[in-house]
């Protein structure tokens, strides 16, 4: 697995330590790139800070909170209705930003007294919400405004409202993931153990490192209602406030983001004894056995096992419609932590596409063991790329597709190379086995939109055929397949509706009576 | 032709590492103890023995590892039809060969940071 320079790089040395290239027959110690270090200076990063990390990725998703930067006006950029993490209260959390608007003078004499103000009025302005989240920036943080304090002063002139401080500044580490491990850990320190929470089920978990992208959790949570189980709290996507205080009651902690989440995870271990169970909710494999899981912890096998007959009989000949036509096309899977090894064995395995490349922006190297042990081999694997070093990539390797976030998108976009937003979806959700039929959907939109060959001609010069018409995407997708494919009865293109959130939102769930004879793990 | 006992191994092992998450623990402690009661409870169930799972911990352990001897038994018939001395000696050769990957042999950092 020899490490690999990019050309591009070869005046920043060091960056020869980033990328490896899965060679055959080599193993995860023979090479694997540096993670989780300080951007090298010259190389232009994509990164986000630690404050992102805390507040946009993880504080944000909670839904019934009022999420206070306090900082410039400018750390909220991109926060309000542009993020996708959805929620069950009419998206409260994305209709409003708040951010204490941070000016020089403030820097000079204080921004305490402000601080204070501004959560009184946030407070007022919104009488039935009573919690809040309050986030450290750079700029409060180098002048030491102690948010704490103030943050105790408002609790006890105000008894019914409840305030979480996250100290987590920009420069608190050296990507968003510093951010993520600080909140983690303020909010098992500060928060967890506070309320005790209505229990009605005998099987409880805490659905953690999950975000509700455009509804990927409701679509978890309706599995996990349908086995009867009760999901206590969700770290932190449609995630109550309050159900986020009572983590230390669960029976079991079903983690799915491990890269986000996994210290959460780990501390609930030690300090309350509740296991981590690692899963994934991509894929109709790991999916299924994922649900297998956690029913055998909880002895109901036979409900997670009802669900998985039932969903796959309904989805399956969708995604080998699917499949049939994206066999071979090479895939640059460029997220931004946890889903490159989410998804790299299963788009292979189960959408035909070949993993040319894995990248990640911020994992650390526990992200690229995964990551590299789940693509073929000859993939290259790339931490904290460089924009740069993302375009002789795509030059190098000459895929269909990527999969990544919309900065590095919208480059490939322009070398015609097309995207799929991978942190936050297109078409989405993308969980769950209908979920995993809309990805695919996005992914052969993506390849076979005839946009892509119209947009090499130039009107200018180029002559432009008029003796026939537009090619569609089923011309361009079918040309190469079997008659018996093509004409299949049994597969067929998705069959779903526009927003599968409304069907879960109008189901009946079973009710199943106490099972007395299964000793219920003891908290 | 018949597979060689460090032959069988690598196919064990290729399976965990494309389909499982729990050998990935972030610590070495925690990939140490990940390691061996997995390993310990997927080797028990493929050889018919009782499978100790009282606590919820134990229990954690033992779903990854019933999913595992599933699939072992699922794609590679000979673990059913060896001698189970023999499947328990390539059982400890798999332990040995994932903790060099995963702890001893592996280029992770992080492994050996004191805290989470």
């Amino acid at each position: 697995m020899p490490y690999h320079l990019f050309k591009c790089s070869e005046c920043i040395p060091e960056r020869g330590k980033h990328a490896v290239i899965k060679g055959p027959g080599e193993t995860l110690a023979d090479a694997l790139p540096l993670g989780y270090l300080n951007t090298i200076p010259g190389s232009i990063s994509e990164r986000g800070c630690a404050y992102c990390g805390a507040k946009h990725v993880i504080g944000t998703p909670m839904k019934d909170v009022i999420h206070m930067s306090h900082g410039p006006v400018g750390c909220t950029y991109d926060t309000w209705q542009t993020k996708r993490y959805l929620s069950d209260n009419d998206n409260f959390q994305l209709k409003y930003t708040y951010a204490t608007d941070m000016k020089e003078k403030h820097i000079i004499f204080g921004a305490e007294k402000m601080l204070k103000q501004n959560i009184i009025e946030a407070f007022e302005a919104f009488p039935a919400i009573k919690r809040m989240t309050i986030y450290q920036t750079c700029a409060s943080a180098l002048i030491g405004d102690d948010i704490n304090a103030v943050a105790n002063k408002v609790m006890k002139e105000m008894p019914d409202v409840d305030i979480f401080v996250c100290n987590s500044p920009g420069f608190g580490g050296p990507s968003q993931s510093g951010g993520h491990h600080k909140i983690n850990i303020a909010w098992i320190n500060q928060k967890v153990g506070t309320v005790e929470p209505e229990t009605t089920s005998e099987y409880m978990i805490n659905y953690v490192g999950e975000y509700n992208i455009q509804g990927d959790q409701e679509v978890m949570q309706d599995y996990f209602k349908r086995m009867g189980i009760q999901v206590l709290s969700t770290f932190t996507g449609n995630g109550s406030y309050d159900d986020l205080r009572a983590m230390h009651r669960a029976h079991l902690n079903v983690l799915e983001c491990a890269r986000s989440a996994e210290y959460i995870c780990n501390e609930l271990r030690v300090r309350y004894g509740i296991p981590r169970l690692d899963i994934d909710g991509f894929g109709f494999e790991p999916l299924s056995s994922s649900l297998k899981k956690v029913a055998m912890f909880f002895g109901i096998e036979e409900r997670a096992q009802a669900i998985i007959d039932e969903e796959t009989a309904r989805w399956k000949p969708e995604l080998e419609w699917y499949k049939a036509r994206l066999a071979g096309k090479k895939v640059c899977l460029w997220p931004g932590g946890s889903k490159l090894w989410h998804w790299a064995n299963c788009i292979h395995e189960e959408m035909g596409v070949d993993v040319v490349s894995v990248y990640t922006k911020f994992g650390h190297q526990g992200d690229m063991e995964k990551g590299i042990s789940r693509c073929e081999e000859g993939a290259l694997a790339i931490d904290d790329p460089n924009e740069l070093e993302g375009m002789e990539a795509m030059e190098m390797l000459e895929p269909d597709i990527i999969f990544t976030g919309k900065r590095p998108g919208e480059v490939a976009k322009k070398v015609r190379v097309p995207y799929l937003n991978a942190h936050a979806y297109h078409n989405g959700p993308w969980k769950g086995f209908e979920g995993w039929v809309r990805f695919a959907r996005d992914v052969y939109n993506g390849i076979y939109s005839p946009i892509h060959k119209l947009s090499l001609l130039d009107i200018s010069k180029d002559e432009i055929p008029v003796d026939r018409g537009f090619e569609t995407q089923r011309m361009l997708s079918d040309v190469h397949l079997s008659e018996e494919i093509k004409n299949s009865t049994e597969l067929r293109e998705y069959t779903g509706g526009y927003d599968l959130l409304k069907g879960l939102k109008e189901r009946v769930y079973p009710e199943f009576p106490p099972k007395a004879n299964v000793a219920l793990p003891a908290v | 032709m018949k597979e060689t006992s460090k032959e069988r191994v690598e196919q064990l092992v290729d399976v965990i590492m494309k389909k499982c998450l729990w050998q990935f623990h972030s610590r070495t402690w925690d990939r140490e103890k990940q390691n061996e009661n997995i390993i310990l409870k997927t080797t028990q169930i493929l050889c018919d023995e009782p499978v100790v799972k009282e606590t919820p911990e134990e229990k954690c352990y033992w779903v990854d590892a019933v999913w595992l001897a599933n699939a072992y038994k699922e794609k590679f018939p000979w673990v059913t039809e060896i001698d189970k001395e023999d499947l328990k000696q390539i059982m400890r050769e798999l332990k040995e060969r994932l903790d060099f990957l995963l702890i001893t042999g592996s280029l992770n950092a992080e492994l050996t940071d004191p805290l989470y």
